[in-house]
């Protein structure tokens, strides 16, 4: 689980949740493969693996790009479980994908049970300011609520593409490097630690 | 008679009662206490079976049940009595001792668990069934007793073999010795003497899910071959190291017995879903065996508990030819699974007598080794292997390849084997997520999701832009053509005009086209259709104008003839179109290659090119940007129109169709 130097390099588990057509695989692609599809084919499940350098460091990471619709909440669980961090995307131009942000953060904290999971809220189609629904300071407010950090993004002009995921990469990897130092008996104080310093930020 | 059950029951549970103690304290597997729940509804069902069965049989119960629940708390020290008891006992004794440890609250569920199907008269209860698989827990103990039994039942009707007896009972005595030293694999058996029986041995089984011991439709279920062949995993790889053919001549083959750990050590990597081929290649015996194991272990024969008998009355039938007939008829009740096993089975035995010249086996005296693995007669054997050509005629034994890992070199090429390969990864998945939805949740296993959903998108990636580049292969080099001549106005400038060419061309067509070269198509086929008609008993004449055959009035199938050939005739005259398409666009990318090589040598192209650059670098990237954002789009919007052309094409033909049906 955490990063061992010597067996090859670190791997980080993403994983992108959001209601459907918010853009997550649009964002995953044009973080993969620097394209941007504009048709929309709703995705079951996918996975991706990708070498990075992050901060000078080579490392490898997973991304499980998941179904926004309920039809496959079923298996969402599998995955859930699995991942070390999340993006959860949501649309700026449609305000009730941004109200189910809400459901799947609760969703991963059952699942998780873990306050402090590396979790980013992602506005996606900022380049579509113009048909905006959600107002920028509602989803500040969120973010603030949950401790987690905000940013918008454009999968259609790769606009904090990167940023989003090495965001994401640099929780994941601190947050392993804390886990690796806290003994068993403190894992409990690691837990309120960490929540602290969220806030913080 | 009674006392005999009864006292074999206490037996059971007793060894059943060390095994629970022993796991639960050896073996604490994460699953478990993460998913208390998890084997519970197991134990319900077996449970609520069980509550059915005691009304039968109830009188017996009945003493035990009412100190049942007082009893509880008291296991441990019961457990250690009973164990030293369970080997000692006596038949028809039933001690205090032992009804009190029958009521310890881990067993008070399993008390219940005989089972009396069909012969519930003539009992024969000695049930010794090893305990292997259970570090799970005293939940699942039931399901697994309860088919147990149902198995020895069905053994006794057969023949048992002895030496197995014998192995039995040294095993016993040597337990008793050692039973304090828990590391020992340890055969719990209940010692009614007439028991044959097996390998029990205490697993440490990581997943609640047993391969062996289980029906063949779980078994299946749970170990898939992702190639849609429906055998347990275990079974499909014994029999496809078993037919290859040095070791269908080996002599050794169903001969030789392998080393007991070594098979044991299998039957544990299979049980866990450890099993990899690269790292533990099997051998001759322990493939035999190991299928052997699995066969016998089956908690009810393969034929069936209800079908096995009328199998054997057919067997004895005098005539072969009948005797097939009625074989077949009895398979196809089988279920599917187990007809797919025998089959594979059946069909693979039959390819081992086959080398008789080497390996020294024949029908008889393959049948005489086999025949009690498989719960069934030797004449019953040799009448399947006899028939076993025709009994499965579709059944055809094929090596399983595996779905592909990330270790595996690489994906598929062709689209259809990237289909084949997608079907085995989508049921693998399907696999993954059903045991992980039952709680079978393991590092690995985790890992192995993300892997196979990885291959899973690889696959799907590299199947799309098969697609693409089939689709577009000829568009596609007429757009390449212009974009090769790298000016930006130019990119933009050729995509667009070309799609609307083609829809205008197209519109144009399927108005006016059809009727014209109608007529001149179907000339040249007149003097062939009279040649045919003399022969033919159907009466039928042609339509002069058209050359259609027509069937007299009376005949049902008139219409339906009559609008095939029209269907036909459109869709001729609309390949005949698409082909002079084609043609004419080779040549206006033959024309447009030219023009372009010409432009190039020309020094005037220089110049227009700067004055496109003129903007700063920064512009000039966007505008390419732009441009290529929106040829793109331009050459999506192309396709769709291209599949709406063609869905109203295929309306109009039908259109068409109809409206000619009218004249006749």
């Amino acid at each position: 689980m955490s990063k061992k130097p010597t067996a090859g390099p670190a791997l980080h588990k993403v994983i992108m949740v959001g209601s459907g057509g918010v853009g997550k695989s649009a964002l995953t692609l044009q973080f993969m493969y620097d394209e941007f599809v504009e048709d929309y084919e709703p995705t079951k499940a996918d996975s991706y693996r990708k070498k990075v350098v992050l901060d000078g460091e080579e490392v490898q990471i997973d991304i499980l790009d998941t179904a926004g619709q309920e039809d496959y909440a079923a298996i969402r669980d599998n995955y859930f479980r699995s991942g070390e961090g999340f993006l959860c995307v949501f649309s700026i131009t449609d305000d009730e994908s941004f109200q189910a942000t809400q459901e799947f953060r609760e969703q991963i904290l059952r699942v998780k049970n873990d306050e402090s999971i590396p979790f980013l809220l992602v506005g996606n189609k900022c380049d579509l300011n113009d048909k905006r629904k959600v107002p920028l300071n509602e989803c500040q407010v969120r973010a603030q609520q949950w401790s987690v950090p905000y940013v918008e993004t454009s999968a259609k002009t790769r606009e904090n593409v990167d940023k989003v995921f090495f965001d994401l990469m640099r929780e994941i990897r601190s947050r392993k490097t804390e886990d690796s130092k806290a003994t068993s008996g403190r894992a409990k104080d690691r837990c309120k630690k960490r929540r602290l310093k969220c806030t913080l930020l | 008679m009674f006392y005999k059950n009864y006292a074999v029951r206490t037996d059971l549970q007793a060894a059943l009662a060390s095994a629970s103690c022993h796991n639960s304290m050896d073996f604490d597997s994460p699953e478990e206490k993460e998913f208390p729940g998890l084997y519970a509804s197991e134990a319900v069902d077996a449970k609520s079976k069980k509550s059915k069965e005691e009304s039968d049989f109830s009188e017996g119960d009945h003493d035990k049940h009412s100190k049942k629940d007082l009893l509880i708390g008291r296991r441990k020290d019961k457990k250690e009595k009973g164990k030293d008891r369970g080997y000692a006992a006596l038949e028809g004794e039933s001690s205090p001792e032992e009804e009190l440890d029958t009521k310890s609250p881990s067993k008070s569920k399993k008390s219940k668990t005989f089972k009396f199907t069909s012969s519930k008269s003539k009992e024969k209860r000695e049930k010794s069934r090893d305990k292997e698989k259970e570090p799970k827990g005293p939940e699942e103990d039931p399901v697994h007793k309860t088919k147990d039994k149902e198995k020895d039942k069905e053994k006794e009707r057969h023949h048992d073999d002895k030496d197995h007896k014998k192995k039995d009972k040294e095993r016993k005595e040597k337990d008793k010795k050692d039973k304090s030293d828990k590391k020992d694999k340890k055969d719990k058996k209940s010692k009614q003497a007439q028991q044959e029986d097996s390998i029990g041995e205490e697993e440490v089984l990581a997943l609640g899910y047993p391969i062996f011991g289980v029906s063949i439709s779980l078994a299946t279920e749970r170990s898939r071959c992702h190639d849609g062949i429906d055998l347990p995993l275990v079974v499909r790889d014994c029999i496809d190291y078993l037919q290859q053919e040095q070791s269908l001549k080996c002599d050794h083959i169903y001969k030789v017995e392998p080393i007991k750990t070594r098979l044991m050590h299998y039957k544990r990597l299979y049980n866990n879903r450890e099993y990899d081929a690269s790292v533990d290649e099997l051998n001759i015996p322990t493939a035999c065996s190991l299928l052997k194991l699995f066969l016998r272990e089956l908690p009810e024969p393969v034929l069936t508990t209800d079908l096995v008998a009328r199998f054997e009355e057919v067997a004895s039938h005098p005539k072969v030819t009948e005797q097939q007939a009625e074989l077949q008829q009895l398979l196809e009740q089988l279920p599917k699974c187990n007809r797919t096993l025998l089959a594979w089975v059946i069909l693979h035995f039959d390819a081992v007598i086959q080398q008789e010249r080497y390996n020294k086996l024949n029908a008889q005296s393959l049948a005489m080794l086999l025949s009690p693995t498989l719960q069934m007669s030797h004449r019953l054997m040799v009448a399947l292997l006899c028939h076993c050509a025709n009994l499965f005629p579709d059944v055809k034994l094929i090596k399983y390849v595996p779905p592909l890992t990330s270790a595996s070199p690489g994906l598929p090429d062709t689209p259809e084997d990237i289909q084949t390969e997608l079907r085995k990864q989508d049921s693998l998945l399907t696999q993954i997520h059903s045991e992980m939805n039952a709680g079978f949740i393991s590092k690995k296993r985790e890992e192995q999701l993300w892997e196979v959903q990885r291959i899973i998108t690889q696959l799907k990636r590299k199947l799309r832009s098969c697609e693409k580049k089939q689709e577009k292969s000829i568009d596609e080099l007429e757009v390449t053509t212009s974009v090769t001549s790298t000016q930006p106005a130019a990119q933009q400038a050729v995509p667009p005009t070309v799609p609307t060419a083609n829809i205008n061309e197209d519109t144009v067509d399927s108005m006016s086209a059809p009727s014209q070269m109608n007529t001149s198509e179907h000339q040249p086929d007149e003097p062939n259709a009279p040649a045919t008609p003399p022969p033919n008993p159907v009466e039928y004449t042609i339509d002069k104008q058209t050359g259609y055959l027509l069937l007299p009035k009376t005949n049902p199938q008139r219409d339906e003839l009559l609008r095939l050939q029209m269907e036909y005739d459109e869709l001729i005259i609309w390949q005949n179109e698409l082909k002079a398409r084609i043609l004419a666009e080779r040549n206006e990318m033959f024309r447009l290659k030219q023009l372009y090589e010409q432009e190039a040598q020309k020094p005037q192209a220089a110049p227009q090119t700067s004055q496109e650059q003129l903007p700063a670098e920064a512009d000039y990237e966007r505008i390419i940007e732009h441009y290529t954002r929106e040829n793109a789009l331009l050459e999506h919007k192309k396709k769709m129109l291209g599949k709406e052309l063609k869905a109203e094409r295929r309306a109009c033909i039908a259109l068409q169709v109809e409206l000619r049906m009218q004249h006749f």
